[in-house]
């Protein structure tokens, strides 16, 4: 893994990644923390799926978690640490926002702690919940997320109005919520 | 009139596919399988995310500025396979802690007793329910313990291990407290068992015995 942390690191940031900004000096030693983090935000993105909460929580989670390491921590501790944080700080999301009790979310914050950078995790996983819908579903579900299609343009695709096309989306992602992909 | 449900989760679903932030209002949680399944879907369509570098500068800033109690170890570090080039180390939260190893060698803290604000006794069962050197888990408020017998006297750990956040789980075979998140435990007193690996001790929590019998935590 390189320690280089600024123009080659920067130039696959995520929605807006479009300009490149310069680390501050430190940026060699800074970055060690800097790429745990990056799998912490990974992580928290494929969740909340916005820049702005996942940005949030993650800066939460850094505030939390860096001053409580302790010296001579082992690496596997660590980053063990920091996602068993992040759990915390994305518990405490969604049962403010939500009311979701620990056990309601034991399935989307379970997971294996990452041995490297970030792979194609939320596609493979976005596309084994699709499989397991029915076809209109799944359309419904693959034009409006996938394919960024408007209700309008969904509705004419399918050859639906807007209205059905509304409560299919409500009822597809009702039956999202419930496809299990463990194992 | 409320808010149809369909209406409801197009309408965050619209903002999520916006690049917005979950803005939910009250009754929103209605959905709330719908929403996290959208949540995830739209996380998915945009495939992995890594920072956006202007948010990697602040935390950068943000590390660089944090209380110093230490973090990774030059040992550490390299254990990590981090590729840490020391030489370029110039300072910062993280340069001070990579600093040769003969600086990075902390003592085990002392335990901690868990005084809280304005804090009360709770009585948690008589001292009959509690076995003869059996950890059992309490609850007084936000202070979780494990509480052990000893004759007539009692004494209590956090349940909290004190290295990662995760709760701990009595493990009556071996008389030890397991952290489920990572291979560390604990004696009744606190006390981290792995001596080449020393963790710091449990905190404390303040336990007492009535003369009616009953036991009393302290906690919030």
């Amino acid at each position: 893994m390189t320690t280089d942390s600024s123009s080659s690191r920067n130039e696959g940031a995520g929605e807006g990644g479009g300009d490149v900004l310069e680390l501050p000096a430190a940026s060699s030693s800074t970055a060690i923390a800097l790429d745990e983090l990056e799998l912490v935000y990974a992580f928290i993105y494929a969740r909340v799926g916005n820049r702005a909460d996942a940005e949030d929580l993650t800066q939460q989670v850094a505030m939390k978690a860096i001053p409580r390491l302790r010296q001579g921590a082992p690496a596997s501790a660590i980053r063990g640490y920091l996602f068993a944080t992040a759990r915390s700080v994305l518990g405490a999301f969604w049962s403010v926002r939500l009311g979701l009790s620990e056990s309601e979310l034991h399935e989307d914050l379970a997971m294996a702690i990452p041995a490297g950078p970030p792979s194609e995790e939320p596609a493979e996983r976005a596309r084994r919940i699709l499989a397991g819908l029915s076809d209109n579903y799944r359309r419904v579900l693959e034009l409006r997320f996938l394919h960024g299609y408007s209700l309008k343009e969904v509705a004419a695709e399918m050859r639906s109005t807007v209205g059905a096309v509304k409560v299919m989306q409500l009822r597809a992602l009702r039956a999202a919520a419930k496809v299990r992909i463990d194992g | 009139m409320g808010e149809k449900p369909e209406n409801r989760v197009d309408r965050i679903v619209s903002e999520l596919l916006h690049g917005r932030r979950l803005k939910l209002r009250g009754g929103d949680a209605e959905e709330k399988e719908a929403i996290i399944a959208a949540a995830r879907l739209s996380a998915a369509s945009k495939g992995v995310q890594r920072m956006h570098p202007a948010f990697r500068k602040r935390l950068a800033e943000s590390l660089g500025s944090a209380p110093a109690d230490g973090w990774l170890t030059r040992r550490a570090a390299l254990v990590a396979g981090l590729g840490v080039a020391t030489g370029a180390i110039t300072g910062g939260l993280i340069g001070r802690a990579l600093e040769p190893a003969s600086t990075a060698v902390a003592a085990i803290p002392e335990p901690r007793l868990i005084s809280p604000t304005n804090g009360q006794w709770t009585d948690v069962g008589a001292l009959a329910d509690f076995s003869e050197g059996q950890g059992k888990r309490v609850s007084a408020g936000a202070v979780g313990a494990f509480l052990f017998r000893r004759g007539e006297s009692v004494t209590a750990v956090s349940s909290m291990c004190s290295d990662l956040p995760c709760e701990l789980r009595w493990n009556g075979g071996t008389g030890v407290l397991d952290c489920p998140c990572h291979p560390a435990s604990f004696k009744p007193d606190g006390e981290p068992t792995n001596k080449a690996y020393r963790l710091p001790y449990l905190d404390l929590v303040s336990v007492r015995v009535t003369a009616a019998g009953r036991v009393e935590v302290l906690g919030t």
